[in-house]
């Protein structure tokens, strides 16, 4: 049974001045200090009971240039650690570029929460729910890690590990996320499904992206992620590329996906619901892009 | 586009109220509330001598507490004392003394306080919880009311028959049954042997909590003489003081209740709940104020939650479908303590036949003890848990026997003049107009299209009645004082807590006094050392009870100035009236503000002294004419005061791939007499229907082995701004009451009462498939659909 | 636990405030600076009680450190009403009785003035998004979303967007 505090436990606030200090303090303090940076899962957690080991909380969002969003129509979009998902939903460069994100980011919570839940820091938390994490791997994101042996890259599509278990080592905090270019012509959607029509976590979430493709047979190529259905997000690649799309192959496109996931039963929903609305919501969403792919319009 | 939609007073009715009465006039507290500067409870501020409380809980839901070691705990810096059910051995109990303030041998539900910490500071008090060490023996716990009523269950309070009860209750002793109602009425058996159509149905309706927003809070301050002061959120002062101070044995004039703004209570925050738990801390650091306030996750399951039920119906009627008879068994999950449920079994119980004319009625209604949350009261007080399955099975027996839903109501609804199930003769109701008006609101009888071809729409209509469930003698009272410039202030014991009580309490003295509504001022926050008695501020009773004592309080400080300036004019009060702060005459056309005669007097002529005084104006209003009950059949003179009746209609539209229910529009349509503030009464039955809904279709705690799974909004749903349908007409009905303050009762809680059944019967008009048990979630009806072949 | 010394304009106002690491901005705004008109309904960023404008935007200061909120600007409900005169949003709000209880409307305020200041003319379901992380018990919301709707239109007769 949990039992919540009725505020946060005792802990140091620490704000490092460098990125170099701040991987360094993480290392030397592995069970004790813990990074953070909107702070709406991390206090949330904390207050729950978890991470009782927990002595400090390092604040690493104001470190340099990361509250910054940049595009280059070469190599695509960077997104700092710190940006807010509010950020996010409005930024014209990510409206115009990767639709698709704007739309997942504008689905987490409320507008008050989305002021402080960052995009990198949702990614780190690396709950299955999270809206915003099919966006991310369907774009091909990958991070920015500092650690204490410096920079490197960690592609996100071997970076969950499981409910709130990420490839970061202690001492690491990510920079950012750049995503590539997306393929000309893409068309993206989310659907996502909660208790209430809005701000419930997902109950079941479909992110779909499709884009035209010459070498397919079919001359398109989707791909699909799942959340809520597993310990991490269920990705499935390349659907739809056998010729003809038709509304019976959108179907058994949605039968895959759904026998592709293994949902459990918890307070929030049943395992059998929830595959069957994976196939309903993933039949919706691969019709509406490909709907977007045939009229040239990006949906939302 | 216009959501609302009230009647204009025909224009024949007697008596057409003075003004401000029926008027929609701004509330008076709603400057203080949109500034913040409002106070509730836990915006008081007591200072740095304040000392923090947390609640150290049973983690089990049966046990024998052996042993409690708090030495670890008291040896903690900062923490003052550590309080257990050693110091509170009394029992506490508004209609059935069956707890104490912290257990003594044992507790019976998870949440259960065992042990109260008070330190400098709430983290302090919050460790020292894991400090306080307890033994216990883990008992077989009830987990269903079903099979608490088995006769080899385990007895969860052996002491039964020796508690204190009130004489309206029917403890069964040597059972898990501390109340059962009966009705026997009629010939059941024969009237359902010659029916032309039965059905029988059971439901099951999970319990749920009120969700107020402001979590519950109680300061408490013992002085050195033992002399309490307790401060919270509360719809109830004078019980808490008169409960609290009997178990404690105090005396009531030693224990003083402060109750600021309430934000919100709809039943959690009626009688005691965790306010005595400050007190009992409080007597152990004398002079010191201690704070307790609950987390929301405390919230949800350890103060009151509304009982879940599991109920079988029985319905006949005959060819004309005419209703013949009613054959019903409600088994209420009570919780671990029943002091208040035990009423709601009662009120259930004589409402059992719904708000329908019903010449054969044969109901049990059983509180069964469990080891579950305490069941408490809740907006409906136990007509909602019912008439979910009570409203489905009558659209059941309609369809049966081939009539219309609304049709069949209409037919078959309480009238003037009606024998009701407990043999009162029922006093006029529009009840007949609700229905009708609700139906039309909502266009019954067409069927719109579907806003998309995997959309099916349906629409389901409900009636409900609903009377104050109260001691046949809760009583009110009222003060009224002027000050120097003619304003008045307005003493009362009822509590704001949202319906808007205190503005229509205002309107009600300022037309029968004849000032306008904005020379009345409330005396706020309600204390119970200077406000005046209130019963409790449930049951949709403050308009029609504590109205009529304010409209006597007003009447008598009139009285008290007509006289005096009568004789200063040497006219006859008759003659006389206030009309806008001034007395004028009819007869001389004399003319006199109030200003200063109301507080001084007036002068004699030639300086020769005085007459008059300071008016102060008092009134009190209890009803005495409510009569017992045969506890073998239910029957009796009078079983209550009156009932307020109505219906609300709904329109859904159902999407047929995922199952998710919407609700496009609802229609509500009570009648509550008179309506003080028109607008007022439109904005609870909004806030009533979206309650509603929202218990329809997202709302249970989800109860394993005697353990709530989801006490937080993350898992507890409740509708947003973003499920709320944009149109919703309420609909005013106006059929006096003798005896309420221009014709005025209740209707607080009527607003919430058909919302259920309203939607399962519009899902099963969309779908054909019958939703099962509340909430209707989308998985619900979704997995429902698949099972009725609907859908894959 | 540490202390901090910190800085923070708050309603205009700069205040000099020691805080623990732990202590929430909100706790700050209630038990140190008085200002009660914010109010803790769940302590967990779901009801949205709680929600003051921090540099500008709304957030549900329950989940906002108070050290975090060093050289930042803070205003909260007690800060829209200028010199006994309501902002168009409170007015609105009692216009329209959208205001029962009372609990949840300072965290509505703020969220419907954070609205209009970025979206000075909304659709419904702009409203509704935007109020869908305030949680009410008492008015059904739809007096709410009217009331907004109202109060844009007074501020855009205004010729002012209300944000400060």
């Amino acid at each position: 049974m949990r039992e919540a505090h009725p505020g946060l436990p005792d802990f140091d606030y620490v704000r490092p001045a460098s990125l170099e200090e701040a991987s360094r303090f993480l290392a030397e303090n592995p069970q004790t200090a813990r990074p953070f940076m909107g702070g709406t899962d991390t206090f949330v957690r904390l207050r729950d009971g978890f991470w009782k080991e927990t002595r400090y909380l390092v604040d690493v969002k104001n470190l340099d240039g990361r509250a910054e969003i940049t595009f280059d129509p070469q190599n695509g979009l960077t997104v700092g650690a710190a940006v807010s998902m509010n950020q996010v939903v409005a930024d014209p460069r990510i409206r115009s570029h990767y639709p698709l994100l704007a739309q997942a980011a504008h689905r987490v919570a409320s507008y008050q929460l989305r002021t402080r839940a960052t995009l990198v820091g949702n990614l780190c938390n690396a709950s299955p729910a999270g809206d915003t994490l099919g966006a991310c791997l369907l774009f091909g994101g990958i991070l920015r890690v500092h650690g204490v042996e410096g920079y490197r890259d960690q592609p996100l599509g071997s970076f969950f590990q499981g409910p709130g278990r990420t490839a970061l080592k202690p001492g690491d905090i990510v920079t950012s996320i750049r995503f590539p270019l997306p393929v000309p012509g893409s068309v993206g959607h989310y659907e996502k499904l909660g208790r209430n029509v809005l701000s419930d976590l997902a109950i079941v979430g479909v992110t779909v992206l499709g884009h035209p493709d010459s070498s397919a047979a079919s001359g398109y190529r989707f791909h699909l992620a799942l959340a809520s259905v597993g310990p991490v997000p269920v990705v499935l690649s390349d659907l739809l590329t056998q010729a003809p799309l038709t509304p019976e192959a959108l179907d058994e496109a949605a039968e895959r996906a759904m026998e592709g996931c293994h949902p459990i039963d918890d307070v929030r929903g049943s395992a059998r619901y929830r595959k069957l609305m994976v196939r309903n919501l993933s039949r919706r969403a691969l019709a509406l892009v490909w709907e977007g792919l045939q009229s040239g319009h990006r949906c939302e | 586009m216009d959501t609302v939609e009230t009647t204009t007073p025909r224009p024949h009715q007697e008596n057409a109220a003075p003004r401000p009465v029926g008027e929609s006039v701004t509330r008076l507290d709603a400057h203080e509330k949109v500034t913040g500067e409002a106070l509730f409870a836990d915006d008081l501020q007591f200072g740095p001598n304040m000392l923090y409380a947390r609640i150290k809980r049973s983690p089990h839901p049966h046990a024998r507490i052996l042993k409690i070691d708090a030495s670890q705990a008291l040896a903690l810096p900062g923490v003052k004392t550590v309080v257990t059910g050693q110091s509170t051995p009394g029992f506490i109990g508004l209609y059935l003394k069956d707890r104490h303030i912290f257990c003594t041998d044992r507790a019976r539900f998870v949440g259960d306080p065992v042990a109260g910490v008070a330190a400098v500071t709430e983290e302090i008090a919050e460790r020292a919880l894991d400090l306080i060490h307890v033994e216990y023996e883990v008992l077989p716990p009830v987990l269903d009311p079903e099979d608490g009523v088995r006769p080899d269950a385990e007895l969860l309070h052996p002491e039964l028959d020796s508690y204190e009860v009130a004489n309206f209750i029917f403890p069964q002793p040597g059972t898990n049954i501390p109340n059962l109602f009966k009705i026997r009425k009629g010939d059941v058996d024969k009237a359902l042997s010659e029916a032309a159509a039965v059905v029988h149905h059971s439901f099951r309706v999970p319990h749920v909590q009120h969700v107020p927003i402001e979590p519950h809070v109680a300061i408490a301050k013992v002085d050195e003489r033992g002399r309490v002061t307790l401060w919270g959120s509360s719809q109830s002062p004078f019980a808490q003081r008169n409960l609290i101070a009997s178990a404690l044995g105090i005396s009531q004039a030693d224990l003083e209740v402060v109750a600021p703004y309430v934000g919100g209570g709809f039943g959690c925050k009626a009688g005691v709940s965790m306010e005595a738990l400050a007190v009992a801390i409080a007597m152990q650091v004398r002079g010191r104020p201690v704070k307790l306030r609950l987390t929301r996750e405390e919230e949800f399951y350890t103060t009151f939650v509304r009982q879940g039920l599991v109920a079988h119906f029985t319905m006949a009627c005959d060819a004309e479908g005419n209703l013949t008879a009613m054959d019903n068994k409600f088994y209420w999950d009570g919780g671990a303590y029943a002091e208040y449920g035990v009423n709601m079994t009662r009120g259930a119980g004589y409402s059992s036949s719904g708000p329908y004319d019903v010449p054969n009625v044969r109901t049990d209604s059983f509180c069964v003890y469990t080891n579950h949350p305490v069941g408490g009261p809740m907006r409906g007080f136990g007509q909602p848990e019912m008439q979910c399955g009570l409203e489905q099975c009558i659209n059941r027996l309609a369809l049966e026997i081939g009539m219309d839903p609304m049709e069949f109501r209409r037919r078959n609804c309480v009238k003037e003049g009606s024998n009701l199930v407990t043999g009162m003769k029922m006093h006029a109701t529009g009840i007949g107009e609700c229905i009708e008006k609700a139906a039309e609101a909502i266009g019954w009888g067409h069927k719109d299209p579907p806003s998309a071809p995997h959309k099916r729409r349906g629409k389901g209509i409900a009636a409900m009645w609903k009377a104050p469930a109260m001691s046949p003698n809760a009583g009110s009272s009222a003060w009224i004082e002027m000050s120097e410039d003619g304003k008045c202030t307005l003493g009362l014991g009822g509590q704001e807590i949202g319906q808007g009580t205190f503005t229509v309490m205002a309107q009600m003295a300022a037309a029968t006094l004849g000032i306008p509504y904005d020379w009345v001022r409330i005396a706020s926050p309600v204390d119970t050392k200077y406000s005046p008695y209130e019963w409790q501020t449930v049951a949709s009773r403050l308009t029609w009870s504590m109205g009529n004592a304010v409209v006597a309080a007003a009447k008598d400080a009139r009285r008290q100035i007509l006289e005096l300036v009568a004789r200063s004019w040497e006219e006859t009060p008759e003659d006389l009236d206030i009309v806008n702060g001034n007395v004028i005459s009819a007869k001389s056309g004399r003319s006199s503000s109030l200003k200063g005669l109301v507080v001084y007097g007036l002068a004699k002529p030639g300086d020769q002294g005085w007459i008059g005084g300071p008016i102060l104006g008092r009134g009190s209003f209890m009803p005495t004419y409510v009569t017992g009950l045969d506890p073998e059949t239910g029957q009796g003179e009078r079983a209550v005061v009156h009932y307020t009746t109505g219906a609300q209609a709904v329109e859904v539209e159902v999407d047929l791939e995922t199952g998710r229910v919407q609700v496009l529009r609802g229609a509500s349509a009570f009648d509550m007499g008179k309506a003080i503030n028109p607008d007022l009464v439109n904005v609870q039955m909004e806030g009533g229907l979206v309650q509603g809904i929202s218990t329809a279709l997202f709302e249970s705690l989800q109860l394993q082995d005697g353990v709530v799974r989801n006490p937080s909004f993350v898992d507890y749903r409740i509708a947003t701004s973003a499920d709320a349908p944009r149109d919703m007409q309420s609909i005013i009905v106006e059929v006096p009451q003798d005896d309420g303050p221009f014709g005025a009762r209740g209707v607080g809680e009527h607003s919430m009462v058909p919302t259920m059944p309203a939607i399962a019967n519009a899902i099963h008009d969309a779908l054909g498939i019958h939703p099962g048990a509340p909430p209707f979630t989308a998985e619900k009806v979704y997995l429902a659909m698949v099972d009725a072949g609907l859908v894959k | 636990m540490a202390h901090h010394k910190i800085s923070v304009t708050v309603n205009g106002s700069v205040e000099s405030v020691d805080v623990p690491s732990n202590m929430t901005l909100l706790t700050m705004l209630r038990e140190k600076l008085g200002l009660t008109g914010t109010k803790n309904g769940c302590t967990a960023g779901e009801c949205g009680a709680c929600t003051v404008f921090l540099d500008g935007e709304p957030v549900n200061s329950c989940l906002v450190l108070a050290v975090e909120c060093d050289g930042a600007e803070v205003r909260t409900v007690e800060s829209l009403a200028r010199n006994g005169q309501l902002d168009p949003i409170q007015q609105s709000v009692i216009d329209h009785n959208a205001v029962q209880c009372g609990f949840c409307t300072p965290g509505v305020l703020i969220s419907a003035r954070a609205l209009l200041d970025r979206n000075p003319d909304p659709s419904e379901e702009e409203i509704r998004d935007a109020l869908v992380g305030n949680l009410c018990r008492c008015t059904g919301y739809v007096r709410i979303l009217d009331a907004v709707k109202d109060a844009a239109r007074v501020g855009a007769a205004a010729g002012n967007g209300g944000s400060r």
